[in-house]
Parts: structure tokens; C-alpha cells; sequence
């Protein structure tokens, strides 16, 4: 077993570095660069960049240099533990994204605990009493947080909170606690906002949650060994809780590999929506922008935590169920 | 078909006429709505206004008084008081409507680092050295307290104010103009190439120090232009340019601990290890950056707390203020600025509508402006509109060096072929409805008051809709025969006759919508016209390497003729769209690379350049014939103009007061900095 883990980490290091490489060429793809995509944003606003600018501007970032000189000096710079200076906050790409890392950790755990504590019981439920009224209700409500896109959902509570409770229009703090330092009463205000990301963000992923979980459910309830337990006396609680959930949450284990990147990039779309202050909008801005150490890092923190993920999800399922054994090859 | 077959498809058609009817229904129920709500719009639209700046020294305060906060540090030995805060020569306000009170907290939204025209334009003051007055015409003396012309216009005589000082209390003196010109602007790492602003006709001027409070400009050359560059956002227009190193001046007591000059290489190095820089000159620009560094000295009225690259812009009161009201008050009156983060405009609007922003003009879009005026009551605040002044809010560029495919490159280049475009557009279909009928079909010639249009006959100068006319020109030039679709055919017969408008998404204006309605309308003069949205940086790149065949934009700034000419004729290849890219080299390198304009746009040009070197009653000549070129030739092709979509729809809450009921609407103007901030208060 640590043999398997010992050789799963040696290629993880090699993934994420071709991760590294991908990325960075990626994001250089689009034409022009980040001066060019600053001029355009200049021009939006009304303002005029003169190519002298332009050009004293490309000379000052050192985008007139190829892209392998570029990406060394990236690699050398994460050797340092630095890594760089994002163009358009001008500020090292740490400071940004280590601002919104742990406000992203919150929102997604809080929409993911939402989803799982929505989903298995529902999910349970309606497993349990197929074919029910609760069962078609629950289906329902999952599908239409599934059909309605995000965003608009989104748009629809902001707008509602504000007409209906004069709620403070998207963010995750009110404005006087926005930079205030931690306290009591910033923790209260930041769990005052969360309901409405967390419900949005939470409600698309349940109706998928609930599908699976009611389906290996269903598989599961028809085998002989739950029969058996009926007939053993069992009370019916335990009979479904004990055994079959404990299989039907197998799929569950396996997605920890792409839900532990979703915790730190969070939804891109929504939080743009909702004004959420997480890396997502951040990442997008970024690649839009061709802010290229910014999205770079955080491209490769997302497959950092993806490969982690994957290898955790692995180990998980090893533990979890018993039929699962390392093949030797 | 079968019995139940027709039946069932009866019955489909009947519910879909329901559907369809139901549909129809709600619509014109919106549609009336709209209608009503659109009743009141020229209410909207109020009389230009704005504070003035008093010169006379006969009118100036004798005593000046403080906001309390100050006082109190007054009194408790922190602050001087404040005359000597001051100085003696203060620049002098005459609020617009009264004498306002301290206090409050002006909240408004910005959408990233990448939006420090916000700041600038808000809360700057503006600290411009000459800025207009609030016409937008005239210029006046702002920072400094007056400019003389000497040697015929080869030298400029700029007066300091006695006893003017940086936000940190250091003096503002002739050093640190001395300290720009030859430590900053001259230094080659910082700036490696110089700017047009301190050149007339390609050579460029010196900066000189006559004594403590007074500066000269010294150029080879007459250039009569220098007042209003330094009145304008150009490279010698105040601080907000010093984030890349321009502005005329800068606090040489504070930055001379960053260049290398003054201190030690090895010192130097240290400081941009710690401050995590990978070169002193990304350091310094950052350190000279207004919205990014707290620490900066300023001359604005507030003064950047928290900076721009943080989820709260916040922006508080600069003691040493040099703005005072007519009454003696040091200006401003609002004590804070607080601009919170909204990455997504959807967001700002939202928060606008919701009534959580003070004073906000920037990024509100003009189509929500019914949800806008709905909420009014409810929100406490009011929507007024400030219409530009340029004639295209938006304009439709013809690429003149486009070479991929020569029959097109010559009806560009054919008048009559841009003329004939030109009449096919149904502008007031447009204005009503993308604008909301705010906006004025026009040419591309900018209002009528400004002082370079050269009369009201070239507003509508092929700018009307002539179907008729347009189709009789095409037929003439060439274009006679069709397909049967009604289309034009090539005279080159290779088919149809097709031509491509490049559009951006996301703009304040739906140019790709737009460019879709007239896509329906050219139709009927038998032009095929496709329209290609494209992602911003992807236009740059196309303009630039002259691919682009129509370019849609706006012309803003255009106004300002001689500072702005990038949407006249091509100035610049860093633009969105492009009367013609070879034109641009062509342009600067003074006849030798690119290609040669055609006689009229040459013209154009000669004459543009001209203005610089000659007095105002003569450059203002040459300007009204470049813009009478302009809407002749139709090089571009003007929409809609003069309308309030770009950065002219403007929420202010009821208890504020010193509004004006309608700016000056220009980037030059910095507005709303053109009605001086500064001035704004809380009524309660």
C-alpha cells in the first residue's frame, strides 16, 4: 500500500509540472497580450493608450520576451517561493489569491455541506418511498435548480432579497466589515450573507446528488442480503442506513477527486454574479486580462488540488469498501 | 392524414396560436409601459452647470475656516492651522447652488484594479495644473495660478501658489517640476520613449525653475497648444498619468528615496528585494501610482487610504487641501470616499438601483434606465442624463488601407460608396430603440456649441435616411447589377458583393446589436453585410494588422479635437477600430514608412498638425474645416451621437447638494470632476 502511494506521489509531481507547462502556454495562446488586452479595457473606458505607452509598458513587464524565457523565469521565481507580480493588481500573486483563498474554502464547503445535507436524505427518501408524492416533489425542486442556469437564479434572489427585505445587494459582507479586522461580529455579518451563495451554488449540484444516490439506492434495496435483514427482525432504519447507503455512497467518495479543486476555485459564473469576493472571478479576470503569473498560479494550484484530490478519493475508496483491492501488476 | 392525425395537429396549431397571442399580449403591455416611462426623458436631461473658479483676487475669503476633525488636531498641536495649511494664494470655488457642510461618507462602486479612471475622475479634484471651466470651453487656472505666454508661444511662464503644499505638508515648489522633468522624464528606464505632449512638431521642450513659485516651459517652437494640454487628461495633466511616469510634476522629497540617482544602488536593490519588484522601475511607477500607493504625497482633495487593488477603494480628506469655497471653508466638504468592489457590472447596477451608492456615473448602463427611474422613489435618489458631446456615440469605421481583397479596398475607397452607406442607416430606428430616444441622429461632427463644429448644416450631412438617393449612387458608381436575392454584385464578377463589420460585446453600447439592425436595413440598398463580434484583445490585434474592414466604436473625445484625435482620423494603431492603419505610420514617421493618405484625409492631417503651432482664433478655423473634411468625405460614418450611454447616466442620492443638472460630459473633463467634487455635500 505505501509502495502505491509512494509511486502515485512520484508521478504526481510530474503531472502537475506538466500542468505548469500547459497552462502557461495556454493562457499565452490568445492573441496580443496583457498590454494589449489593457488597452482595449483603456479604450472601454473612454481613455486613450499612445503607443508609446504601449510600448514603454510591454518593455517595463518584459512581455516583448518569448514565452520559454518567460516561464523560466516563472519556475525560478517559484523556486524562491515567490510567485510573481500579478500585472493588474500589482501586487505579488500570493498576496492576492491567499486574500480570497479561505473566504472561497468557506462559501464551497458551506454550498457543498448544503448539497450533501439536502441531497442523501432526499435522495434516501425518495429511494425509500419510490414512485411517492415526496419523491416526485423532490425530484422536482433538484431538476429545477439543475435546468436554471446559475447566474440567472442568481440575479432573480439578489433582485427578490432586495425588493421583498431590502437585502444588501450581492458580496459577502456588508460594506462597513468589508475590511474591517475579524471579529465577532464580521463572523455574523459574513454567516448573515451566505445563505443565498451557498443555496445557489448548492442547489444545481443537488438534484445530480440526489439522482445517484436514489438510483445505487434502489439497486441496493433489491438485493437478497437486505431481504434477509427484514426478515431477521431488524428495525427498518437500520436495515437501509447500516448496509445499503454505506454501498450507495461509494460514487460519493470517488468525486472527492474534483470536488477538492471546486472548494478553491468555487463557481466562476455565480460568484461573478453575486459579487462573491472568491478566486473564481479572479481566475477569469485574469485570463481575460492575459495576467499571466496570476492565472498561471492559480491554474496550477486548481491541478495541485485536483491531483490531491484524486489521490485522496483513491485511498478513500480502498477504505471504505471492502471489495476494492490494489491489483498487483 | 389521419383523422386523429389532423385533429392532434389542429390541436397543436390552436394552442400555439394561444401561446402566441398570450405572448404578443404581454408584450405590448411592456411595450406601453416603456411608452409611458419614456414621456418623461427630456425631463431627464437638466441645464449645464457647474461651480467656477474665482480668479479675482478682490473676492477671495479673508479668514478660512476647517472641517471639525481638523480643527480638533489643530488644537491638539498635530496640524497647523489653516492658512499656513493653505497658503497664501488658495484656489478659490464658488460653489454651485450654496456654501455646503462638513461631513459624511460618499459610497460608490469600481469594478477592479484596472479602474482607476474612477478615482480619478471622482475625487482627483482634478489636480490639473490649468483645467476648463465647467463648459468645458474655456481654460482656467487650477493648480497653478496662472500661465503667461512669452516669445511669441516658444515659452510658457507657469505661477505657483505661495505656500501650496503636498498632502504630507512638504511644499509644492518649482523643484519638483525640475525634479519630473530631468529626474523622471528623462531618465531612459522610466521613460523610454518621450511623450507628444511636450513636443510641437516632433521637438521636444525643457522645463525650467525661474524661482521658488514659478516654472517655465521653454519649447524650439510656438506652441499655442500648451494651455489646453496642460487644462486636459494628457501626459502633462496632474498625478493621475504618474502611475507610468507623466504628469508635469511630482513629490521629489518623497520619491527621491526610490531613484537611483539619490540613493545607492545597493539600497536600491535592497528596498525592491523587500518590496518583492523585480526592477527599481517597477517599483518607483509604483510607489508615483495615485490610487496604489497611501504613502504617495498628493495635491487632490482626497487622498487614496486604502488602495485600488483591495476590495474597498477608500479615499479620505486631504488636510492640506488647496480648494477652498468663496465663503473660506477648506474644501472638501465630504470627509470620505468609499468605493466598494463590484467585479460585474450586473452587480453595480443592481446596487445602483437598490440605492446603495451616493453619486455614481460610472458603469451604469443606459438600457436599464427604466428600472433605474422606477426605483427612484424607493432607491431616494435621481437619475439624470448628461449626453456627450461628440457625434458618435456611435460611429461606423471604413478601414481605408484594407488590401485583402481589392474590389473591396476600392469601394472604400470610393466617397460615394461610404456616402451611399451612409444614407442607408434609419438612425431614428436606432435612437429609439437602443438609446431610448436620448440620443441625436448625427454626423460624426460634434455638438453644436462646441467651439470646432463648423456649422449646423453638417449635422445632418449624410446622416439622414435616403433610400432612394443611396441606391441611386450605388447604381451609379458601379454597383448597377443584383442577384436575386436583391444583393449588389462585385464589379469584378466575382459574385456578390459582401462586407464585414467587426463589433465588440460587453460594451456600453450594443454595438453588435446595433450593427445587426443595420445589417436588416442595408438590405434594402442591396449591400450584404456581416457582422463579427469579437473579444476585445482579438480586435486590437486584427485593427492593428489591418485586417479589419468596418469597425464599429464610439467616438468619444473627439470633442476636444486636438487631444483627442484618435476617432477622427487614424492616429493610433493600439485602437479598437481604424480609419487605416499604414495611415498611422505614415503619420509619425513623417512620410517615411506606410502609405500616404489620399488627398483628403491628407489634408486632414496637415491641417491637424498645423493647429498646434498657431493661435487660437486660427487653430479654431483649422479645426472646423478638419471637421467639415470629416463630415464630407465620410471617412466615417456617424450613427448616433451626442447621447448619454457612455458614462452619462448618473444616480445621485436626494440629500446631496451642489448637483448640477447636467455636466460637461467628456473625458477630458474628468466629469463628474469638471463640477468639482469637492463641492458636493450632505444636506443632512
Amino acid at each position: 500500500m505505501l509502495a502505491y502511494i509512494g509511486r502515485r506521489a512520484v508521478l504526481a509531481i510530474f503531472t502537475v509540472w506538466a500542468i505548469s507547462v500547459l497552462a502557461f502556454v495556454i493562457i499565452q495562446l490568445p492573441p496580443g497580450d496583457y498590454v494589449t488586452s489593457y488597452i482595449a479595457q483603456m479604450a472601454s473606458m473612454g481613455s486613450v493608450v499612445t503607443d508609446e505607452e504601449a510600448q514603454n509598458l510591454r518593455i517595463q513587464y518584459g512581455l516583448g520576451q518569448p514565452i520559454y524565457v518567460q516561464y523560466l523565469k516563472w519556475m525560478r521565481l517559484i523556486a524562491q517561493g515567490n510567485f510573481g507580480m500579478s500585472m493588474e493588481w500589482r501586487r505579488p500573486v500570493t498576496e492576492v489569491i491567499g486574500e480570497r483563498l479561505w473566504l472561497t474554502v468557506v462559501v464551497s464547503v458551506a454550498a457543498l455541506t448544503l448539497t450533501w445535507v439536502l441531497a442523501l436524505p432526499i435522495g434516501i427518501y425518495s429511494a425509500v418511498r419510490q414512485y411517492s408524492a415526496g419523491d416526485y416533489l423532490a425530484t422536482f425542486v433538484g431538476f429545477i435548480g439543475l435546468a436554471v442556469p446559475n447566474f440567472l437564479l442568481a440575479l432573480v434572489l439578489l433582485y427578490l432579497g432586495f425588493v421583498l427585505f431590502n437585502a444588501h445587494i450581492g458580496g459577502l459582507f456588508s460594506p462597513e466589515f468589508s475590511d474591517a479586522p475579524w471579529s465577532g461580529a464580521r463572523v455574523w455579518d459574513l454567516l448573515k450573507h451566505l445563505p443565498i451563495p451557498a443555496v445557489i451554488l448548492g442547489l444545481a449540484g443537488t438534484a445530480q446528488q440526489i439522482r445517484i444516490m436514489r438510483a445505487n439506492l434502489l439497486d441496493e434495496l433489491r438485493k437478497p442480503y437486505v431481504v434477509t435483514a427484514r426478515s431477521k427482525g431488524l428495525p427498518e432504519s437500520r436495515v437501509i442506513t447500516k448496509y445499503p447507503v454505506r454501498v450507495a455512497l461509494n460514487p460519493f467518495a470517488s468525486t472527492i477527486g474534483y470536488t477538492l479543486p471546486y472548494i478553491v476555485s468555487g463557481s466562476i459564473i455565480v460568484s461573478l454574479v453575486l459579487g462573491l469576493p472568491t478566486v473564481g472571478p479572479l481566475l477569469l479576470k485574469a485570463l481575460i486580462a492575459q495576467d499571466m503569473f496570476l492565472a498561471g498560479t492559480i491554474v496550477l494550484l486548481l491541478g495541485v488540488m485536483t491531483v490531491i484530490g484524486t489521490l485522496v478519493s483513491d485511498i478513500l475508496l480502498v477504505w471504505i469498501d471492502p471489495r476494492i483491492r490494489l491489483e498487483e501488476t | 392524414m389521419t383523422k386523429l392525425g389532423r385533429t392532434l395537429r389542429i390541436r397543436t396549431l390552436r394552442s400555439r396560436l394561444t401561446a402566441a397571442l398570450v405572448v404578443g399580449a404581454l408584450i405590448g403591455v411592456i411595450a406601453a409601459g416603456a411608452l409611458a416611462q419614456s414621456a418623461g426623458k427630456s425631463a431627464l436631461i437638466g441645464k449645464l452647470e457647474g461651480p467656477e473658479v474665482v480668479t479675482d483676487s478682490a473676492k477671495f475669503p479673508k479668514t478660512l475656516k476647517e472641517a471639525p476633525q481638523l480643527a480638533a488636531l489643530v488644537k491638539a498641536g498635530k496640524l497647523p492651522p489653516v492658512s499656513e495649511r493653505v497658503g497664501q494664494d488658495p484656489l478659490v470655488i464658488k460653489p454651485l447652488h450654496e456654501i455646503g457642510k462638513y461631513g459624511g461618507t460618499w459610497r460608490g462602486g469600481f469594478t477592479g484594479p484596472a479602474d482607476f479612471w474612477n478615482g480619478y475622475r471622482c475625487c482627483s479634484g482634478p489636480d490639473h495644473l490649468m483645467f476648463w471651466d465647467y463648459t468645458g470651453d474655456k481654460v482656467m487656472p487650477n493648480l497653478a495660478r496662472g500661465l503667461e505666454m512669452q516669445d511669441g508661444g516658444r515659452a510658457w511662464l507657469l505661477h505657483l501658489r505661495r505656500g501650496m503644499k503636498w498632502s504630507d505638508g512638504k511644499p509644492f515648489t518649482a523643484d519638483d517640476f525640475v525634479f519630473w522633468f530631468e529626474d523622471i522624464y528623462r531618465n531612459k528606464d522610466l521613460i523610454p520613449t518621450p511623450s507628444a505632449a511636450m513636443a510641437i512638431n516632433g521637438k521636444q521642450g525643457v522645463i525650467e525653475k525661474v524661482d521658488t513659485h514659478t516654472v517655465r516651459f521653454k519649447f524650439p517652437e510656438p506652441y499655442f497648444m500648451l494651455p489646453d494640454v496642460l487644462a486636459g487628461s494628457t501626459d502633462l495633466g496632474g498625478q493621475w498619468s504618474a502611475y507610468r511616469g507623466m504628469g508635469g510634476f511630482a513629490p521629489a522629497h518623497y520619491l527621491k528615496q526610490f531613484h537611483p540617482k539619490y540613493v545607492g544602488e545597493a539600497e536600491l536593490d535592497r528596498k525592491v528585494k523587500e518590496a518583492k519588484f523585480d526592477s527599481w522601475v517597477r517599483m518607483f511607477l509604483a510607489k508615483n501610482d495615485w490610487a496604489l500607493n497611501p504613502e504617495l504625497p498628493v495635491l487632490s482633495p482626497w487622498k487614496t487610504m486604502t488602495p485600488i487593488n483591495t476590495p474597498t477603494w477608500t479615499l479620505e480628506r486631504n488636510p492640506y487641501s488647496v480648494f477652498v469655497d468663496t465663503a473660506g471653508n477648506q474644501l472638501p466638504y465630504i470627509d470620505r470616499v468609499v468605493l466598494t468592489l463590484a467585479e460585474n457590472l450586473e452587480v453595480i447596477n443592481l446596487r445602483a438601483i437598490a440605492g446603495e451608492y451616493d453619486f455614481q456615473q460610472r458603469h451604469i448602463e443606459l438600457g436599464k434606465l427604466p428600472v433605474f427611474i422606477e426605483n427612484q422613489a424607493r432607491g431616494g435618489y435621481k437619475v439624470y442624463l448628461d449626453p456627450g458631446d461628440y457625434g458618435g456615440d456611435m460611429i461606423i469605421k471604413f478601414n481605408l488601407n484594407y488590401d485583402a481583397d481589392p474590389e473591396i479596398a476600392k469601394w472604400f475607397n470610393t466617397a460615394d460608396f461610404r456616402r451611399a452607406l451612409a444614407l442607408g442607416i434609419d438612425r431614428d430606428q436606432i435612437n429609439e430603440t437602443f438609446w431610448l430616444g436620448t440620443g441625436t441622429p448625427s454626423s460624426v461632427v460634434p455638438a453644436d456649441s462646441n467651439k470646432y463644429n463648423p456649422g449646423p448644416q453638417y449635422r445632418k450631412m449624410w446622416a439622414t435616411l435616403d433610400v432612394k438617393k443611396a441606391n441611386e449612387m450605388l447604381d451609379q458608381i458601379g454597383l448597377a447589377k443584383k442577384d436575386a436575392q436583391g444583393y449588389r454584385l462585385r464589379s469584378d464578377g466575382k459574385g456578390r458583393l459582401r462586407i464585414e463589420i467587426m463589433t465588440l460585446g460587453g460594451q456600453f453600447v450594443q454595438f453588435t446589436q446595433i450593427a445587426e439592425m443595420i445589417r436588416e436595413q442595408w438590405k434594402k440598398i442591396g449591400i450584404d453585410l456581416t457582422v463579427q463580434e469579437v473579444e476585445r484583445s482579438l480586435a486590437l490585434k486584427r485593427t492593428a494588422a489591418n485586417e479589419q474592414q468596418l469597425g464599429a466604436w464610439n467616438n468619444d473625445g473627439s470633442e476636444h479635437l486636438f487631444t483627442f484625435p484618435l476617432h477622427v482620423f487614424p492616429f493610433e494603431l493600439a485602437a479598437v477600430a481604424s480609419s487605416g492603419p499604414l495611415y498611422v505610420k505614415w503619420f509619425h514617421s513623417a512620410g517615411a514608412q506606410g502609405k500616404e493618405p489620399e488627398p483628403r484625409m491628407r489634408e486632414l492631417m496637415e491641417k491637424w498638425k498645423k493647429a498646434f503651432g498657431v493661435p487660437e482664433k486660427e487653430r479654431i478655423q483649422l479645426g472646423k474645416d478638419i471637421w467639415k473634411i470629416a463630415a464630407e468625405d465620410v471617412f466615417i460614418i456617424g450613427v448616433i451621437g451626442m447621447g448619454p450611454a457612455s458614462m452619462g447616466v448618473r444616480v445621485v442620492k436626494n440629500n446631496m447638494g451642489n448637483i448640477p443638472s447636467r455636466q460637461y460630459n467628456s473625458p477630458d473633463g474628468k466629469t463628474p470632476g469638471i463640477s468639482r467634487p469637492a463641492t458636493f455635500f450632505y444636506k443632512k
